[in-house]
């Protein structure tokens, strides 16, 4: 195991009113390596990765990023300090073309006449770029609709735009795999190795567990809002998972 | 993947400019029907002048429209912003003495100031846009009655009727210039500027658009304003046009540029803008609009005619929406399922019961008892 996580998430406890989504978890990521987060409907997976990406705020518990005590009251928070999350519907605006979906919320423009525009060249030559350096990807067309665009593809462009932020440190993806067929699916897990040589940490959400054992270093379980293990993939297997996950051998 | 594109057939390939087809088949269809049934009269210079100063007027809201279409809301008030800004600034000139230079820039920002209420009305207060400018419409065109009663103002300075019917000697008038001048503003709006990819992200995935950080309320506000600006400005060319303004005028402004903006390609469910095909929709319309007049058909056709071009055009585009096209077998085969059986019978009565009802007032009728 390289030397300190990059995230670390100490007994974190979450509570909306009386009922406890998270109670007491911990949580490493590393630099490098891809952490899954498997468990049931309700287990408290995305409420785990919406408090590391600000999206809610833990009632207990401390988040260190590298090593430092962090606090995010929103997400745009999380994402300047280089956390941010590939939502399962990828967030994208499906009549704008892949360029302007990237750089939604955040364009690149130039001056005319000391009018600020959008400068659409130099956002698609970067999309391109992007595609290509960072995901070894590149689209048919980059002037179509992005509605028109394959599922993998879909996501390689909500990924980029993740990754376009030069000081991502962390890239959560939910579900990416969900509504992709098996052709898509290989290339998303691609992608995440891809990602991963780069040396950032991802951490990802999934239901499919082999396509957890086929990507991931640790896998981390939940369980009833609780972490009831973390398993090297490398050492484990589905069995064992999946028995974590539903409680057998506690129950035996 | 390559012979899959060789293999796409015609219409795949023409769907995604049908936007910018289909209004221009219809102005073609018009073309040719008029070469056949009226092409001395309707193909004079001094009409195709008429067309365009028409059109004009319906340029700048049809722009604007497009923008507030594009972001999934709509406004119904804009025929009383115009009448309420040009009456105001009637007033200003008649009774105070303002300057119409002075004016004309004080009645665009009132409709900005009229808009800038719509949209706080629709995003503070959460009421749904269809409601909020329908129910401001009526405030609108109020405080116009309230301030006018049932006055005409007439006879203006003559800088505000060349904005409404000036002509360049040998060119085209002034409004069609100011007309097609604001058309390719919205365009390097709609392209080149946060305020028009904000517009539409915000029309295509709301959602999506709030997580990337942009600003959905504050870019309604802005639509709306520049509706209300452009509502204003239209009714300034108006006043200019006819040199006259009532409480009463401009009533069809409303569906007459959602027509066009609808007819021009830009989806009523938002997210798909075409500034080009709203300029296409606006000359549509205003030659249809003309040709009627051209065949001597009574004014109150044209009505008619609005109507069944918004719910045809309309009706289309969701046609072409629905990718899966199969099993459903032609026209007519929805009145063969049972469903359609039904909804046959029940219309069948409907439209039987009305029969009987007028048979049974004609079998018992009296003597004509004119009214007037």
């Amino acid at each position: 195991m390289p030397n300190t996580p990059l995230v670390q998430m100490r007994g974190i406890t979450k509570r909306f009113g009386g009922v406890t989504a998270l109670s007491n978890v911990d949580l490493d990521a590393y630099a490098g390596e891809v952490l899954a987060i498997v468990g049931d409907n309700g287990a408290g997976k995305s409420t785990l990765i919406k408090v590391l990406t600000g999206v809610y705020q833990p009632t207990e518990g401390e988040i260190f990023l590298a090593g430092e005590k962090v606090d995010f009251s929103s997400h745009a928070d999380a994402i300047e300090l280089g956390i941010d999350a590939v939502y399962q519907t990828l967030a994208l605006a499906d009549h704008l073309d892949p360029a302007a979906n990237m750089f939604l919320g955040n364009e690149l423009t130039r001056k005319v006449l000391g009018i600020t525009m959008l400068d659409n060249k130099r956002m698609r030559t970067e999309t391109e770029r992007v595609l290509m350096e960072r995901l070894g990807v590149r689209l048919k067309s980059l002037d179509a609709p992005t509605e028109s665009l394959s599922g993998g593809q879909r996501q390689a462009v909500a990924i980029a735009r993740a990754v376009y932020h030069e000081g991502l440190r962390v890239l959560v993806m939910d579900e990416p795999t969900a509504a992709l067929g098996p052709q898509e699916t290989a290339r998303t897990l691609k992608l995440i190795k891809t990602l991963k040589a780069q040396g950032l940490a991802v951490i990802l959400i999934s239901h499919s567990l082999d396509d957890v054992f086929e990507v991931s270093d640790r896998i981390h379980v939940q369980r009833r809002g609780q972490c009831v293990g973390v398993v090297q993939a490398s050492e484990s297997n589905t069995q064992e998972v999946l028995g974590l996950i539903v409680g057998a051998e506690e129950a035996a | 993947m390559a012979t899959a594109m060789a293999n796409k057939s015609l219409s795949e390939r023409l769907e995604p400019y049908v936007a910018i087809i289909g209004p221009m088949v219809m102005i073609l269809a018009i073309l040719l029907f008029m070469a056949l049934a009226e092409p001395a009269r309707y193909f004079r210079v001094t009409n195709l002048n008429l067309i365009l100063l028409d059109a004009a007027l319906y340029m700048p809201m049809a722009m604007a429209m497009t923008f507030v279409i594009t972001q999934r809301g709509i406004d119904l008030s804009i025929g009383s912003i115009a009448a309420l800004s040009g009456i105001i600034m009637a007033f200003l000139i008649k009774q105070y003495g303002f300057s119409v230079y002075v004016a004309v820039p004080i009645a665009i920002m009132l409709g900005a100031t009229m808009g800038l209420i719509n949209g706080l009305i629709i995003t503070r207060f959460n009421v749904p846009d269809l409601i909020g400018t329908l129910a401001m419409d009526l405030v609108y065109r109020g405080f116009a009655l309230v301030l006018a009663k049932g006055l005409v103002l007439a006879r203006f300075p003559e800088f505000l009727t060349e904005i409404g019917r000036g002509q360049i000697p040998g060119f085209i008038p002034i409004p069609v210039i100011i007309g097609i001048a604001t058309m390719i503003a919205g365009y390097i709006l709609l392209t080149r500027t946060y305020f028009g990819r904000y517009t539409i992200a915000i029309g295509s995935n709301p959602e999506a658009a709030e997580l990337t950080g942009i600003s959905v309320n504050r870019h309604k506000v802005y639509a709306y304003v520049l509706m209300g600006a452009c509502a204003a400005l239209a009714g300034v060319m108006l006043t200019g046009k006819l040199n006259a303004i009532q409480a009463t005028s401009a009533p069809y402004f409303n569906l007459h540029v959602i027509a066009a903006v609808v007819v021009g390609g830009t989806s009523l469910f938002g997210g798909r803008a075409s500034m080009l095909g709203s300029f296409a929709g606006v000359l549509l319309l205003s030659m249809m609009i003309n040709a009627l007049v051209t065949l001597r058909i009574e004014f109150f056709w044209q009505s008619v005619a609005s109507g069944v071009v918004i719910v045809s055009s309309v009706a289309l585009y969701t046609w072409m929406q629905k990718k899966d096209r199969d099993g459903a077998g032609g026209m007519f085969a929805g009145l063969m399922t049972p469903d359609g059986q039904k909804m046959l019978r029940f219309s069948a009565a409907l439209i039987g019961v009305l029969i009987a009802l007028l048979a049974i007032g004609a079998l018992f009728a009296g003597d004509p008892n004119p009214s007037g």
